[in-house]
């Protein structure tokens, strides 16, 4: 994968300028003993559009983080050698300046915002620029237009979705007009139709602007031939170029079912409302033992706030559910609620209800061994996630709720995480799982429940589902062997 | 009756000033007259410009009762000056005149600045408010910024306490039996929030700089905030009434 | 005296703020009951829970005017819940936080002990005392009942806000979530400098 094999004919270069360009750099966090990166170099040219890859935890948010100058200042962690912006050494930039010109959509969709609304948000970022007001309305329905996100423009930011919050980011960044544009894992959140969408509709602003876009990728299939290059990320050294990245999309083994006769959880009916506002409607549905369930739906559907139901942390206003009586596990869609220790190792040992050998077993598969004397906050974000789950699964809960558990996960840890969830459900646990990700959907999952604007609008048997391309598109999900949007 | 929406659309710096205003006065009149007649003009300018629902208004001046009874009866008891006529014995305690005026001067007290308050909190828009002392009173925007970052935080803040606690629960801990163990608790709750605020407060920092947020003044606003005529209008009303309740009090004394 | 002050340092003053906003809120309710059982003292033994905030984000960020600063910033959330007390809580709100900032700067801004916490915590009570002095009318009250309502007052200060904010900073400190402010960056020097630190 270290090579540079073929080149798309019409990206043959004429003296590119480079705009990014890090050499011999050096980079650690204050308390840490290990630096994370070590005499890396690399460089991006104009209206590149390059990928960074590589496994979770490996610093690809801290590479983000220095081009957008936002580290080493905000936290005092220790930068050597030249890492230079527009041939221009970064630290001579005055504040704000680089951050004008490049864009950063956030791997987090909470925590992106400042202001109340998607309007006042886009027009703190304006006045940010200075730029005038006529030219602020033209711009903020501009973009809004573009991105489809009009109909949205009075609401409350923090009644959206996952999702929806995190294309809200992204027409901030887009309405700054910059040279470039950093994205940490843009599709994390999004359903398989709207990702789709989201990177055919990169591509033309690429082409229209001559953008230089950075992105962080797991899911290279999602995007198709969209990448010029692929840079692999590692800890030192001349990082490794590969041209015109492509992926298929990932193959798991074969599973048979586990399914026993005896039910294990039960809702009926419920139903949740909040100001006035129907977020779930009299959704029923039954889980029995050893069974793999996945929940799909669009972005905005009421998937999470149904998982926030079962377990008692939203009011239902009607219905009941039964699940016997221990609480279910659940891991939310931010991991970081569950954490209750200090080391990521007495986080899973937690509740004692496993033995040391699969503690051990999980650790290493999770690869949270790398990371077990680490405080469960202080680790990156994939890694928090896998923190969470491990810690759910050593603590045998007989039904175990999974808020998108594969988003922001390498694919190596999606194969763990399939054969885990596999050996949990052959043991006789319910597991209830929300994902986008149809491929991982597609190859674990018993059945499929299918959620729409609060309604569960299906219920299908594993391989029933994918045969109904109706279906799956009024759904926003896309079959897994046609995955690819053409570009 | 578009009056009604005069003090809804007041420009809220200066209401906030007026308050502020309003409130040092009367901290220096200690007889009943004054507090009560101002209490009486707020309640009748709230009622002719502006809409406000009444049942919560009464619902909010339940507990505000409460302290203005404390008020009373602890002045009654303990107050500094005991001169003046006695007007009333029981069991061998003796209330005067004087101590009795003082008293109720601080009981309408409680009420006069509760009243302002609820005037303020019924007819001003927080986020208005804060980009007004940002547009008027020239607050800094880091400081204006960070304040509204922290208010988009106050509904999580009780989703994150329920979600915490439901973690806790989860997970096993948190059915302490004493009291001063589930004082103790209240540490292992308090202290994830915080430290979950802690990560948003730099998430938050980092996406606005990101964003080209530098804190300097900026020189144009989406949604600027004015002063206009009617603004001026309802401050010399309001001066009025201070000034009218003022002098009106120390007459009727 | 904003230009050394990092965003996410003014951004955590807000969300401590929001946070102990809601628990403030939460204490008037409970105050103002009380307060029409035992009077005005009701609130005196538990007035410390409204400096916590300035004494914290100080200890935390360490820069001159962190205390003052962060309970302004808790008073005009305050007032953006929306509540009885209204808009002179900002007035309130910024007397305390000069009475903790007086503590501190007292110091030189140089020491973080848990004396000079304290200390903070019993400016705070005595600057804000001052104050309900002029606006509740305390004047006209009996010397012995206010020295009682001070004593009560200085007390609490030091002790919930003080030796409290010491207490949950320390264990907010050990979760690791602090890296990237000035007490993580002091706490290693203080071990090495027997109780000298750096600011
Ligand atoms: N503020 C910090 N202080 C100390 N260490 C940190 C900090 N932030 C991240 N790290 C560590 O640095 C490493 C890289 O983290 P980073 O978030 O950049 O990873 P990543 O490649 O983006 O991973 P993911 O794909 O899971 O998001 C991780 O091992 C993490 O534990
Ligand atoms: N507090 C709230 N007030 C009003 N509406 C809300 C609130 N919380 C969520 N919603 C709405 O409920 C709907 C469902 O939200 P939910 O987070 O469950 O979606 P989701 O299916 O998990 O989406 P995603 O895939 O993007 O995570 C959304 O339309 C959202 O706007
Ligand atoms: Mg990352
Ligand atoms: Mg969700």
């Amino acid at each position: 994968m270290v090579s540079t094999h073929y080149k798309k004919p019409m990206s043959l270069p004429v003296a590119k300028n480079t705009i990014i360009d890090f050499n011999q750099v050096s980079f650690q966090f204050p308390d840490d003993e290990e630096a994370v990166f070590q005499d890396i170099s690399f460089s991006v040219q104009k209206g590149e559009r390059v990928v960074l890859s590589g496994p979770s935890g490996c610093g690809k948010s801290t590479l983000l983080y220095l081009m957008n100058r936002l580290y080493p200042s905000n936290c005092d962690g220790k930068l050597n050698g030249s890492l230079q912006l527009w041939n221009k050494d970064a630290a001579n930039y005055a504040p704000g300046e680089i951050n004008a010109r490049i864009a950063t959509v956030f791997q987090d969709p909470d925590a992106q915002f400042c202001m109340p609304n998607v309007e006042q948000e886009m027009a703190f970022t304006l006045e940010n620029l200075h730029v005038p007001r006529k030219e602020m309305e033209r711009r903020i329905t501009e973009t809004l237009e573009m991105t489809g996100l009009t109909p949205f423009r009075k609401t409350t930011i923090q009644t959206l979705s996952g999702g929806m919050k995190q294309r809200v980011a992204t027409a901030c960044a887009i309405l700054m007009q910059p040279g470039v544009l950093l994205l940490d894992e843009p599709l994390a959140h999004l359903d398989p139709l709207t990702a789709q969408e989201y990177v055919e509709w990169l591509d033309r602003l690429q082409l229209s602007r001559s953008l230089t876009i950075v992105a962080v990728e797991h899911r290279l299939d999602l995007w198709g031939p969209f990448f010029d290059r692929a840079i692999h990320v590692q800890s030192s050294g001349t990082y490794p170029v590969e041209m015109n990245p492509m992926r298929s999309s990932m193959n798991f083994p074969k599973r048979t079912t586990s399914i026993q006769s005896v039910v294990a959880f039960e809702a009926c009916n419920i139903s949740v409302r909040m100001k006035e506002k129907q977020l779930l409607q009299d959704v029923s549905l039954c889980l029995q033992r050893g069974e793999i369930a996945i929940l799909a739906g669009p972005n905005g559907s009421g998937k999470s706030t149904f998982l926030k139901t079962i377990c008692g942390i939203l009011k239902k206003s009607d219905g009941h559910i039964q699940y016997g009586i221990i609480y279910p596990g659940y891991v939310p869609q931010s991991p970081e609620h569950l954490f209750v220790t200090q080391r990521v190792d007495d986080e899973i040992r937690f509740s004692n209800r496993t033995d040391d050998a699969t503690i051990d077993d999980i650790m290493l598969r999770l690869r949270l061994d790398e990371i077990q004397n680490a405080h469960p906050f202080s680790v990156s974000h994939g890694q928090k996630r896998r923190v969470a789950i491990g810690a759910m699964l050593a603590d045998k809960r007989p039904v175990l709720l999974l808020d998108e558990p594969t988003s922001g996960q390498d694919a190596s840890a999606l194969q763990e995480l399939f054969h885990l969830i596999d050996e949990r459900a052959k043991e006789g646990f319910a597991i209830l799982m929300v994902t986008h990700d149809m491929t991982f959907a597609a190859a674990i999952a018993d059945t499929i429940f299918l959620l729409k604007n609060g309604e569960l609008t299906g219920r299908f048997e594993n391989n029933g589902l994918l045969k109904h391309a109706e279906v799956l598109r009024d759904h926003k999900l896309a079959s897994p062997f046609g995955a690819c949007p053409h570009v | 009756m578009s009056s009604r929406t005069w003090l809804h659309d007041m420009n809220p710096a200066l209401k906030f000033i007026l308050v502020v205003i309003s409130m040092l006065t009367l901290a220096w009149f200690f007889n009943p007259w004054t507090p009560l007649i101002f209490f009486l003009g707020i309640v009748l300018l709230q009622f002719l410009f502006s809409r406000v629902n009444w049942k919560i208004w009464f619902l909010l001046m339940i507990p505000i009762g409460f302290t203005a009874i404390g008020y009373l009866w602890t002045t009654l008891l303990f107050a500094a000056d005991t001169t003046g006529n006695v007007i009333w014995v029981w069991r061998g305690f003796e209330v005067t005149d004087e101590q009795w005026k003082t008293a109720l001067s601080l009981t309408f007290r409680v009420f006069a600045f509760s009243s302002m308050s609820l005037l303020f909190a019924f007819t001003t828009d927080p986020v208005k408010f804060v980009m007004s002392l940002m547009q008027q009173l020239r607050l800094s925007p880091k400081l204006a910024y960070g304040v509204m970052v922290g208010y988009q935080f106050l509904p999580v803040v009780r989703e994150e306490f329920i979600l915490i606690r439901h973690a806790h629960r989860l997970r096993g801990i948190g059915k302490e039996k004493h009291a001063w163990q589930r004082l103790l608790g209240m540490r292992r709750l308090l202290i994830p929030l915080l430290a979950g605020a802690v990560r948003r407060a730099e998430r938050s920092a980092f996406a606005m700089e990101a964003r080209g947020f530098t804190g300097e003044r900026r020189t144009v606003y989406y949604e600027p905030i004015g002063i206009v005529g009617r603004d001026w209008l309802m401050t010399i009303v309001i001066i009025s009434l201070l000034t009218v309740s003022s002098i009106g009090g120390l007459l009727l004394s | 005296m904003l230009k050394s002050w990092k965003l996410k340092e003014v951004v955590l003053m807000s969300v401590f703020a929001v946070v102990f906003a809601v628990v403030y809120l939460l204490f008037v309710q409970v105050g103002n009951i009380w307060s029409g059982v035992i009077g005005p003292i009701a609130f005196e033994w538990i007035f410390g829970i409204w400096f916590i905030v300035s004494i914290i984000c100080a200890y935390i960020i360490r820069k001159p005017g962190a205390a003052v600063l962060s309970e302004t910033m808790a008073s005009v959330i305050e007032v953006m819940i929306g509540n009885a007390v209204g808009p002179r809580l900002i007035l309130s709100g910024i007397v305390q936080g000069l009475g903790a900032e007086a503590a501190f700067a007292a110091t030189g801004y140089k020491r973080y002990d848990w004396w000079v916490l304290c200390l903070a915590g019993v400016g705070a009570a005595i600057f804000s005392f001052a104050y309900g002095f002029l606006v509740s009318g305390y004047s006209a009250l009996d010397p012995s009942l206010l020295a009682l309502m001070f004593g009560l007052r200085v007390l609490s200060g030091a002790v919930i806000s003080g030796l409290g904010g010491k207490y949950l900073s320390d264990g907010l400190l050990a979760t690791g979530a602090l890296r990237g402010y000035s007490i993580s960056r002091d706490v290693p020097k203080k071990h090495k400098i027997k109780g000298e630190v750096i600011g």
